[in-house]
């Protein structure tokens, strides 16, 4: 029997799900003492009940409904399928309404509150008909609602930056179903968060967190990314910016390249691996890390035989390709987004240790950087994880000595671990770059994890211990058998091939000297280089120390002065990866608020007394 | 019993120039960083911390503040902008102003005004008592410099020079006892034996006419200008309460008094350019800073070394009349430079340092061969 079975079917379909027609009952709470002036609710039941859809409006009195059962009579008679309760604080009657919905057999959850309260300001007769009116339709009040413009909006976002905070940021806007173009410079998204081993004051894995946002990141369809990009210009204005990406060509074909690495193989050039902070060398063709997203090679144009001969030499990697992805003569592109919002959050560059002369960085092998060490001792590191100290080794091609880590290379007996490395220090910045105390402590954990033997010293000025948990970290390194020593070190210096690091312990007054095999340095946080450009181009404004600047410093720290530029993370100043995390949440949510006004704006433009229906409430 | 704190004390040293010390957050970068700095004389962290807190007493018997030279390097590193090393110069005014029994070191640092006040009074004093000794107890007439009938005879000189160096002396012995009863009779202090007085004595010395300490700091050049400076100035010290009559006897040169004069002339004016220079343009971290009492010292240094060239330059051109005025000028400037500053300010320092390593020295001794602190915290905290 197809037939009935058909017929079933269609009419499955056709059944509508709503009820075609409104029938709505406007219910106007009479305040026994008027709160207002201007609110004439008598007027406003005759406005009402004039209102596309409305079957019944009635003032109702200022006093808690008793009769539940005669108000559902009431509604199963005018046969209402949905409610709007308007008042001073309407949402006291809602409970009495949805049970009278209820108990007519229809949606409890059909009524909406039209709240004068919620509007500050002086109020008037055309404020309340519009809320009122806006409740009648479904659509939330928007208090600077103007008379409909015709302005366009653009749901699309920018996202500068593919760190833990621009990651957060995209994924909260796309998941909401809205358009993410995420722009970043470098060859893959993850930022400084993908170098950390682990993170504090939980010692987390790092990239145990990580790693699947920036996978959600690669397989959400609402996220375009945009690698090895940055933002030249900027243009027009909240709502309908334009912005015009230089895309550098990474010449070889995203949708063609498996990562198989063959390319990498036969490369002949060797350079050292910016992601694993000059500690580690790559290849001229190269994946960042093996987690990279996204998870495809590329060529470093400033390195690259082939580039740099301008098509005469070498060309292996394209030859040796067997998936053909390799296009070594793919060209730069100039890319135009057309967005609505901007988020940056391009995070932070650690101070550069060389300034810092007396503690030796780049004259002492085993003088490190704090971000140095997280690779150091990172399983996908150098010598996988293990500490070990710089060893000298002949490079083959250069014919010179070089110190590079080597998995069996010695053990440090005795790491030093340097607070403040400029910060807190007017010859270099002189703000406090709030994480270092606490990844000195995670790093004085790992280095007694892993060596139980070493000795560990961390000299500090003071201990900033501020965040939850963290005064519970500190004191649980510090019984780790972890020597505190309250001062700032002077210098470092090699006697005889021994390290000594100097300084005076302010508490016991005096100074000391201690032999160490390995000086970690706990550099602090600065401004992305090029942050100053990117706020030229974007029209914000930096704060004295190149931070990006709020709009308020407590109530709107994710904001900028201009519209629609919100900034999320260290960029703003130096931050956490729980703040920061928390910080992008806040800034997507700042760009969600302009989509979805928009979006409601649009719907009300569009809703006319013809085509007025009661909208599904999500 | 607790130490008494002065919390006015770190306002009080504003007036001698540790302007800064109140920003200092007590990390220890400078104690570190200095190269005289040792155990257990920990500096310039300790004093700044003295300040802070108004520990008036522990900071009055230090001799940190003398065991520094003020290189710099310790400001030039401070990460707050703190100048532990202008503050440690601030403290050595202040202890200067502290062992002054008499109470003018304090008023002179204090109010510029009143030592430029006290400059000129002495000033005019000496030009009017040079002026009417020269008319009516010397030779008389203007006109005559040298030889019998010299307006200025160098034996009547030479009786005001020593009874006024003796005075001087005097003066600033008594300061250097009471700095003694300061810092060898402190809270910290050892009881010192008087064979190790006797013992160490050669450092005294030593110390005075090398300042070998001065060479640790990095920068050699302070030292060098310094010694430099102290030479000259002794050598010309030398030459006019000894030699003053082969000085002026003339107006033939006599090469083998003159030879030196000239090259102490020479050191004097080159060195006080050479500050005068360093602390206009502040061209180091020891020169970003100047007191009032730097550039008084300075202008008389440098006054009185140009006064004396040109008499002597006018005296040997034949020009008798205007060489004794200038000589007179010159005395103007000599007398309340010594007056004022021996006892009182910047050249009592030549006696302290080196007393102070003295007295570093000894303490370290005493404590070397077993002897505990005897004073009243070192009772109450007998480890210590």
């Amino acid at each position: 029997m197809p037939e009935p079975r058909n017929q079933n079917r269609e009419s499955a379909v056709n059944e509508p799900v709503v009820a075609a027609a409104p029938r709505i009952g406007v219910f106007l709470v009479q305040a026994d003492e008027e709160p207002r002036a201007g609110v004439d609710v008598t007027a406003l039941a005759q406005y009402a009940a004039q209102l596309p859809g409305v079957a019944v409006a009635r003032t109702i009195a200022a006093t808690p409904i008793a009769n539940i059962e005669k108000l559902a009579a009431e509604i199963r008679k005018a046969g209402l399928n949905a409610i709007v309760v308007a008042g001073e604080h309407p949402g006291f009657y809602k409970p009495a309404f949805a049970h009278a919905m209820a108990l007519a057999g229809m949606d409890g959850s059909a009524v909406r509150l039209a709240s004068f309260a919620e509007r500050s300001g002086p109020m008037s007769n055309a404020c309340a008909q519009a809320i009122v009116a806006y409740a009648v339709r479904g659509v939330p009040y928007a208090p600077e609602a103007k008379a409909a413009s015709n302005r366009s909006f653009n749901a699309a976002t920018m996202v500068i930056g593919g760190g833990i905070a621009g990651i957060q940021a995209a994924l909260e806007i796309a998941e909401s179903g809205n358009k993410v173009y995420l722009v970043e410079r470098s060859g893959t998204i993850g930022g400084r968060m993908a170098m950390f081993d682990k993170t504090f004051p939980t010692l987390d894995c790092a990239a145990c967190i990580l790693t699947p946002k920036m996978v959600a990141v690669g397989q959400n369809p609402n996220i375009e990314l945009l690698v090895l990009s940055e933002v030249q210009e900027v243009s027009g204005s909240f709502g309908q910016f334009k912005v015009k990406v230089l895309k550098h060509a990474t010449r070889v074909d995203a949708t063609a390249c498996v990562a198989c690495g063959d390319c990498a193989r036969f490369c002949p050039v060797t350079t050292a691996s910016e992601f694993d902070m000059g500690i580690a060398s790559r290849k001229g063709i190269f994946i960042p890390f093996p987690q990279a997203v996204p998870n495809t090679y590329m060529i470093d144009p400033e390195y690259c035989t082939w580039v740099l001969s301008e098509g005469k030499k070498c060309g292996a990697c394209a030859k040796k390709c067997s998936k053909g992805a390799v296009h070594l003569d793919a060209k730069d592109e100039f890319v135009d987004l057309e967005v609505g919002n901007i988020i940056v959050a391009t995070g932070y560059d650690t101070l550069d240790a060389h300034r810092v002369e007396r503690y030796g960085y780049g004259t002492y092998p085993n003088v490190l950087t704090s971000l140095e060490f997280e690779r150091l001792t990172n399983a996908s590191g150098p010598t996988g994880g293990k500490i070990t100290m710089k060893v000298k080794k002949l490079n083959k091609k250069t014919k010179a000595e070089e110190w590079v880590f080597e998995p069996d290379g010695p053990k440090p007996k005795a790491v030093a671990i340097v607070h403040c490395v400029g910060s807190r220090d007017r010859n270099y910045n002189a703000y406090c770059s709030r994480v270092c105390c606490m990844y000195s402590l995670k790093f004085a954990h790992l280095v007694r994890e892993k060596l139980p033997e070493a000795k560990c010293y961390e000299y500090y000025i003071d201990m900033r211990a501020f965040g939850k948990g963290y005064e519970e970290f500190h004191e649980r390194i510090r019984e780790e058998g972890v020597s505190l020593v309250r001062g700032r070190t002077a210098s470092v210096v090699d006697r005889d091939g021994q390290l000594y690091i100097h300084g005076e312990d302010t508490i016991a007054e005096h100074l000391i000297t201690v032999p160490v095999d390995m000086v970690i340095l706990s550099v602090g946080l600065q401004p992305s280089h090029g942050a100053g450009e990117l706020a030229r181009q974007l029209g914000i404004a930096r704060d004295d120390d190149g931070w990006f600047r709020e709009l308020n410093y407590n109530a709107e720290p994710n904001s900028t002065e201009r519209e629609g530029i919100y900034v999320a993370g260290v960029c703003q100043g130096p931050k956490d990866i729980p703040d920061t995390v928390a910080q992008a949440s806040a800034a997507a949510a700042h760009a969600l608020r302009s989509i979805v006004r928009h979006k409601a704006d649009v719907s009300a433009r569009q809703t006319t007394p013809e085509n007025a229906g009661v909208p599904a409430r999500s | 019993m607790a130490v008494r704190a002065n919390p006015d004390l770190i306002d009080e040293l504003q007036h001698f120039g540790a302007k800064d010390a109140i920003k200092c957050y007590q990390c220890g970068n400078c104690s570190a960083a200095c190269s005289h700095s040792e155990d257990p004389y920990v500096f310039p962290r300790k004093s700044m911390r003295y300040l802070q807190m108004g520990l008036e007493k522990p900071l009055r018997s230090a001799l940190d503040p003398w065991l520094c030279y003020y290189c710099g390097k310790c400001s030039e590193q401070c990460p707050r902008g703190a100048e532990p090393g202008e503050t440690m110069m601030g403290v050595r005014r202040w202890l200067t102003s502290q062992y002054d029994f008499t109470g003018i070191s304090r008023l002179l640092y204090r109010s510029w005004g009143s030592e430029l006040a006290a400059i000129i009074v002495v000033a005019l004093l000496t030009g009017a008592g040079f002026l009417s000794f020269g008319l009516l107890g010397g030779g008389g007439n203007l006109a005559v410099y040298d030889g019998p009938g010299a307006f200025l005879p160098p034996h009547a000189i030479h009786v005001f020079d020593w009874t006024m160096g003796a005075l001087l002396g005097l003066l600033l012995s008594i300061n250097c006892l009471r700095m003694w009863q300061f810092t060898m009779h402190g809270e910290h202090a050892v009881p010192v034996p008087f064979s190790l007085y006797v013992r160490h004595l050669l450092l005294l010395p030593l110390h005075f006419f090398t300042q070998k300490r001065f060479r640790h700091c990095e920068d050699k050049t302070p030292w060098t200008n310094h010694l430099i400076l102290m030479f000259s100035y002794l050598t010309m010290l030398t030459l006019i309460m000894v030699f003053l009559k082969e000085m002026q006897s003339g107006p033939k040169v006599n090469w083998y008094a003159h030879s030196f004069g000239y090259l102490s002339a020479i050191g004097l004016v080159a060195t006080s350019i050479f500050a005068i220079r360093g602390r206009l343009k502040k061209d180091a971290a020891y020169h970003r800073h100047s007191h009032e009492s730097d550039w008084m010292f300075l202008g008389l240094l440098l006054f009185v070394s140009i006064t004396g060239i040109i008499q002597h330059v006018l005296h040997r051109a034949g020009l008798p009349m205007a060489a004794n005025i200038t000589y007179i000028v010159h005395l103007m400037g000599v007398v309340p430079m010594l007056a004022l500053e021996v006892p009182f300010s910047k050249w009592s320092h030549l006696a302290y340092r080196p007393l102070a390593i003295y007295f570093a020295q000894l303490q370290q001794a005493a404590q070397a061969q077993g002897i505990r602190p005897s004073g009243r915290l070192a009772k109450l905290n007998p480890v210590a």
